[in-house]
């Protein structure tokens, strides 16, 4: 009788992925099962109810879900592009830089440093209508009047994403920095010797090399940019009123201050919505800026 | 269990008898290689009485284990993932009159762990307050709030100004003895951006805590005793209304909505705001001239009136034992030890306010015979504010109504929305909470 052996290839792959199960897995089908159940935190007795697809029928006809769905796409949309021009004009800038580069690109990387709760508290500290930075230099310059930063509607949103970009344009700039560094030197002087100006340059040869690194960067940025999380929370809490209120304060407030876990895991998976079609988006425009340089495989 | 109560009551008789001698002389019991693990609120205020800890431990034999020491809302936080976990074997824990309904089923009923005249000994409202579903859920430390006036004196000492109030308004300027009194004379200091007549608390549970508290005084409340919402009653109509009448008038710094406690107690100590309805462990912090420009300038006065009765939102700490812990006397010895008459004495010196009768009157006696007016004024005031002190509504769904109410406040005060409109859509969606939580 022979012994049944597993194959060579899984054995070898068994570590990774008992490690991705545990650790994604799992997780990801419990959250998944809890969004169909009324569990609380405070009542585990409520994670073995099945209410089917109450949680999702409850979102979904929430305005104030959608409302805060439709910010997150507006703060998204607005920050990222924001930060991609930023970041693409101080990239450019930097590449033209002949002494002192290493240490410039090391003082652009100081914001990302920060923690982001830190740089929550001190931008809610710099748009304080009352005892705040920005306030105070406008009325020393004669404006007396108290901007509320942070309970206008428009203002706030304005706060957040500044203290967004402030913390985070840097990323997009040292991505780029390194496709500028990467670009083959050739085509830029064939262009010069062909009499194309500055712009035309910019504008046929160092943007479409370009495009590719955008797009990884936007896409490593419409995922990664939830860290904003913190700084909303503390800097309006999704406030007032729910001006700035976005997925992830709603989220979090949800599951743990309300403890209702199996709700905020619904909505959880509905965003994820969200983040699929960004990524969806910003791959399709990778491959076709990949194609459009003959890298396209 | 009936033994467990005859020592406790033992120790109790032995505890009254010892009270003015020092905890050491008091009979804890023996608790001889028990060791307790505890979860405690931290911060600088709440550390002094963590200190006389180790005279419990001498006095037992026991150890205590701080396994958790973080603010309150953290150590919630913690408590709520135990409770999902089923981690909660640990002994002591801090609770909050506010937090208390939310934890079904954590905690022990202390009725079964204390004697009766010991229970007896504290303020019955706070006991009150500590007591949910017939069970006495944690005893009361001496940590207890109830939100006083303060105000800037200068304001009411200039004669030209008096003389232009009543002008303006028809009547003397005086501390105000009513909230229609004090929106009048927080209109009338208010000069925006650089001075304010007052500030409230703008969000989370801090705003629907101040809103409850108005409706009560105006004669209304939050929930009927089905748990039925009612606070878009007119009562609540009226209350809501004075916020957004301050708001619209410019009384209150613009960022109000955005502010909690400390918010507040800066915007007081940076002297720009004439009358502050806060909390008394501000007192010293306000009057203290390394931290405060209105030291020397703070008057201390009892909470107005609403057309029916004072505001008095109240909430007090306290020392939970839980149900999975294996030594639940030792647990109850500790949590009487730290709530005790000398610990209460202890900690009430650095400030807070006691829940045991005997200790208010202590300090209002030494208070009077002492030679700080300033702490004599606040005493007294905070004593007569405790008169009116309630306490939130005792259920776990507490604060997450607090959660959907906060943004329909706000709603109102910014002008998204009107008064009634945001009563109407907060009460419709607690409505749908209670519903779903099967109250009715």
């Amino acid at each position: 009788m022979t012994r049944r052996r597993l194959p060579e290839w899984f054995v070898l792959l068994l570590p990774a992925i008992i490690v991705i199960a545990a650790v994604v897995l799992i997780p990801l089908l419990f959250s998944l099962y809890s969004s169909f159940t009324p569990y609380k935190l405070t009542r585990p007795s409520t994670l073995w109810k099945w209410v089917g697809t109450y949680n999702y029928e409850k979102i979904l006809s929430d305005a104030k879900f959608w409302a805060a769905f439709g910010r997150t796409v507006l703060f998204l949309t607005i920050v990222l592009n924001l930060e991609l021009l930023l970041g693409l004009g101080i990239a450019l800038m930097m590449n033209k830089v002949t002494w002192g580069q290493r240490t410039l690109r090391t003082i652009l990387m100081f914001p990302m440093m920060f923690s982001p709760i830190l740089v929550g508290f001190q931008f809610k500290f710099i748009f304080n209508d009352n005892i705040g930075l920005v306030n105070n230099v406008l009325q020393s310059m004669g404006f007396d009047a108290a901007l509320p930063w942070l309970v206008d509607g428009k203002l706030a949103m304005f706060s957040i994403m500044f203290a967004e970009i402030w913390m985070s344009t840097s990323v997009f700039a040292i991505l780029i920095l390194a496709g500028l560094f990467a670009m083959p030197r050739d085509p830029l002087e064939a262009a010069k010797v062909d009499g194309c100006t500055p712009w035309q340059s910019f504008r046929h040869i160092t943007l479409p090399f370009l495009m590719p690194f955008i797009y990884i960067a936007m896409t490593i940025r419409s995922l990664d940019v939830a860290r904003a999380y913190d700084i909303v929370q503390i800097m309006t809490g999704g406030g007032p009123a729910r001006r700035t209120e976005l997925l992830w304060t709603l989220m979090s407030r949800t599951g743990y201050v309300d403890a209702r876990m199996g709700l905020a895991n619904a909505m959880g998976y509905v965003s994820i919505i969200l983040s699929i079609l960004f990524t969806i988006y910003f791959f399709r425009k990778l491959s076709a800026a990949r194609a459009e340089l003959g890298m396209a495989g | 269990m009936q033994k467990a109560k005859a020592i406790m009551g033992l120790m109790a008789c032995s505890a009254l008898v010892a009270a003015p001698e020092s905890a050491l002389a008091a009979d804890w019991g023996d608790h001889s290689g028990v060791t307790i693990e505890a979860k405690l609120i931290g911060g600088q205020q709440y550390e002094g009485l963590y200190g006389r800890i180790a005279e419990w431990e001498a006095a037992t034999g026991a150890t205590v284990k701080i396994i958790s020491k973080k603010s309150h809302f953290e150590i919630d936080k913690e408590i709520k993932s135990d409770m999902a976990a089923g981690t909660t074997n640990w002994c002591v824990g801090s609770n909050h009159s506010s937090f208390a309904p939310q934890y079904e089923g954590l905690y022990a009923d202390l009725n079964d762990l204390v004697p009766a005249d010991v229970v007896a000994e504290f303020v019955q409202g706070n006991i009150g307050a500590s007591t949910v579903g017939g069970e006495l859920l944690m005893l009361p430390r001496a940590q207890f709030d109830v939100s006083v006036l303060y105000y800037l004196k200068s304001n009411y000492e200039d004669a030209d100004k008096a003389a232009a109030f009543k002008t303006e308004y028809g009547y003397d300027l005086a501390v105000p003895e009513t909230w229609a009194q004090m929106k009048d004379q927080s209109i009338f200091f208010a000069d925006p951006p650089n001075f304010y007549g007052t500030q409230y608390a703008g969000k989370d549970e801090a705003i629907v805590g101040r809103f409850y508290e108005m409706v009560v005084a105006e004669g209304g409340n939050y929930l009927d005793e089905n748990k039925k919402p009612i606070f878009n009653s007119d009562a609540g109509q009226r209350a809501l209304q004075w916020f957004v009448d301050l708001y619209d008038a410019k009384a209150v710094p613009a960022g109000t909505t955005s502010y909690v406690w400390d918010d507040l107690g800066q915007g007081f100590a940076s002297g720009t705001v004439a009358l502050n309805l806060d909390w008394p462990g501000w007192a010293g912090f306000f009057n203290d001239p390394e931290s405060s420009k209105a030291a020397g300038n703070v008057g201390v006065a009892v909470q107005p009136m609403g057309s029916v009765t004072r505001t008095g939102w109240s909430g007090h700490h306290g020392f939970s034992v839980t149900n999975d812990c294996a030594n639940k006397e030792a647990a109850a010895s500790l949590v009487m030890f730290l709530t005790s008459e000398e610990s209460q004495l202890a900690e009430s010196a650095g400030g807070s306010l006691p829940t045991r009768s005997a200790v208010w009157e202590a300090n209002v006696a030494a208070a009077k015979a002492g030679d700080d007016p300033f702490r004599a004024e606040a005493l007294e005031a905070f004593a007569e504010g405790a008169k009116y002190a309630f306490a939130v509504p005792p259920i776990p769904e507490w604060g997450e109504s607090t959660n959907i109410v906060f943004p329909e406040l706000q709603a109102a005060i910014v002008g998204d929305k009107s008064v009634k409109e945001a009563l109407d859509d907060a009460a419709e969606a607690v409505d749908e909470l209670m519903r779903e939580s099967g109250y009715y």
